[in-house]
């Protein structure tokens, strides 16, 4: 016993990166095999050393605490944000081992993704301009190869995959521009000095920030640079568009986060910044929720509910921007929002890649009456759906701001932030229903009461819906102020 | 030379890879417009780093870790594109890869493959 606590007390963030990096070496010796019993060797070795590295992130956050020198940087933050990757990254195992096992390539495309997984961690962690440039860089080359290699079958999709990756390459180069600005103002080497010191008012820095901002605009490919990316994704393999979704977007999530401080400089000295962002957080939502209403492909649905909620982030600025929500909370909102899409998403698109492999289309008529034809799964993707409705707690705040102020007297940039939150709600809700009543509307063909889902895929649909349905509950508990003592932890955000 | 024309010229290189951009339909086009912008970052760091910092370290490592690590993912982006390519496949060749490129069915209606 005394034996795993001194191993406890010795942990440390980078040991999670030593046992993926270890779990890599391991599987270069089997990288030609094909038998399938060292593939299934390697997949239980990389989902255990997988959940080893979630371990190691939070012991050693809790026996250690906050962590940093010159490159590196380990708070409650980073922290949280790393699970989410390496959580990404151990359903995204599942996905490619669901989809891709029969593949030659099977062990190579593991320990690429694996190593995707340790430049996504480097990133988080990153402190210093130079790493956190070069791993970004890294991690872009190892998701494009994966791409390339997850295709191989097909050359078609070729100019797809190029046009897809030629934004994060802009994107990078943007961000090698942007530090050479950051250089002129000062020779600072992180956005923590940079925001301490007198320099932060210099107009290079205010260029930079600028430059950046449009960087990570395109990286996400909001409105209207998603052209490619919905093109991509409409043609692309089943398990390459859940990394896009949940390995490639979380990273730009917490890119744009890195320059939340910063940005929140620039926005409480100008108020035009505000305005600009509420005006680009409205196109983004619009732009989402329209698209998602107006294709009847389930891909471009949820391709284009990713751009919705990814406008959401900018929205959230907003509120910061507007003073509605304070720093620390503007943190929460946006974890609360990885963990809504990741959450809801994972489980959704399981079962509908199953759905679009057994009825060869990815048309919405292809869910209908999936919930009166298998009553538990339809039940359980109904609460998934419904749990977008927790986006409500952006509501909150408001209520709270305006129960101060009064709502005629918090100015117009306030009342305009309210309205498109409420809009944002009743598209959300629009997009929805629409899905929720196909599956229980009486099927064309009895197509959906042939299939047969894996008894996997319940467990894991499962798992889901009760995580959702035990925050739901706590959440509900938290809002109606009944302590239920569990943790010191404040869910409902406000 | 002193340091304002640098500045300018940096400026002036930046601006030729935006338009460049903007312009540009071929993959070889949008690739050197992008060159563009990493010169003028090059030029930015090094005359920075000569007028402020008399010649700093920092900004060669920088620009050695970022100048290899971009040309790496540019360099595998343009092998994937020729890779197993017959030159006389003219419909990926000419391919309109115009960067900033709009269409109605992009956010409204069907994508039809």
């Amino acid at each position: 016993m005394d034996f795993l606590i001194s191993i406890s007390e010795k942990t440390n963030p980078l040991q999670g990166v030593m046992v993926l990096s270890f779990a890599i070496f391991i599987s270069s010796f089997f990288v030609m095999s094909e038998s399938q019993a060292v593939k299934r060797f390697i997949i239980t070795l990389f989902s255990v050393s997988l959940i080893l590295a979630f371990y190691l992130n939070i012991c050693s956050f809790i026996s250690a605490g906050n962590f940093s020198n010159v490159l590196l940087s380990f708070e409650n933050l980073q922290m949280i944000e790393i699970s989410i990757i390496i959580f990404c990254a151990l359903n995204l195992l599942f996905f490619i081992s669901t989809y891709c096992m029969e593949s030659r390539h099977f062990i190579k495309i593991l320990s690429i993704f694996l190593f995707s997984t340790i430049c996504a961690i480097f990133f988080v962690l990153a402190r210093n301009f130079i790493l956190m440039f070069v791993t970004l860089t890294i991690f872009i080359l190892v998701i494009f190869q994966l791409m390339t290699v997850l295709n191989s079958k097909t050359d078609r999709i070729k100019p797809y995959i190029i046009g897809f990756f030629l934004r994060p390459v802009l994107t990078v180069i943007l961000f090698f521009f942007g530090f050479s600005l950051f250089y002129g103002a000062t020779d600072f080497k992180d956005f923590n000095q940079i925001l301490q010191s007198e320099y932060i008012s210099n107009p290079l820095i205010a260029s930079g920030l600028i430059i950046f901002i449009v960087a990570v605009y395109l990286y996400l490919f909001l409105f209207p640079f998603q052209g490619s990316y919905v093109r991509l994704t409409r043609r692309n393999e089943v398990s390459s568009n859940a990394i896009i979704w949940f390995s490639y977007f979380p990273v730009g999530i917490f890119m744009l986060m890195k320059l939340d401080g910063l940005l929140g400089f620039f926005i409480e000295n100008n108020n035009i910044y505000a305005y600009l962002l509420l005006a680009i957080a409205f196109i983004c939502i619009t732009a989402g929720s329209l698209g998602a209403f107006k294709t009847n492909s389930l891909r471009r649905i949820i391709s284009f509910l990713f751009l919705f909620f990814i406008g959401v982030f900018i929205l959230n600025i907003s509120m910061f921007s507007a003073g509605i929500i304070t720093g620390p909370l503007l943190s929460w909102f946006n974890i609360g929002n990885i963990f809504l899409i990741i959450f809801s998403f994972m489980p959704i698109y399981s079962v509908l890649s199953i759905l679009e492999k057994n009825t060869g289309s990815d048309s919405i008529d292809s869910i209908r009456g999936l919930g009166r034809s298998n009553i538990y799964l339809g039940i359980n993707l109904t609460l998934i759906f419904l749990s977008w409705i927790g986006f409500a707690y952006h509501i909150g705040p408001f209520i709270k701001y305006f129960s101060g102020t009064g709502l005629l007297q918090s100015g117009i940039l306030n009342l305009m932030l309210l309205i498109v939150t409420a809009i944002a709600f009743i598209f959300l809700l629009i997009n929805t229903f629409r899905i929720v009543i196909q599956f229980f509307k009486k099927p064309h063909k009895s197509v959906t009461e042939k299939i047969v889902f894996p008894g996997f895929l319940y467990i894991y649909v499962t798992f889901f819906s009760l995580v959702i349905l035990a925050a739901a509950v706590w959440g509900l508990l938290k809002i109606l102020n009944i302590d239920i003592g569990i943790m010191n932890f404040e869910i409902a955000g406000f | 030379m002193n340091f304002q024309f640098i500045t300018y010229f940096s400026l002036l290189v930046f601006l030729m890879g935006i338009f460049g951009i903007f312009y540009s339909r071929d993959i070889i086009s949008v690739l050197i417009s992008f060159q563009f912008i990493l010169i003028s970052a090059v030029i930015n760091f090094l005359g920075f780093s000569q007028f402020l910092y008399q010649s700093s370290l920092w900004d060669e490592i920088f620009i050695i870790f970022g100048i290899a690590s971009i040309y790496f993912l540019m360099f595998c982006v343009i092998s994937y594109f020729y890779l197993k390519l017959d030159l006389l496949d003219r419909k990926v060749l000419n391919r309109d890869f115009k960067l900033f490129k709009v269409e109605r069915h992009d956010w409204c209606g069907e994508d039809e493959i």
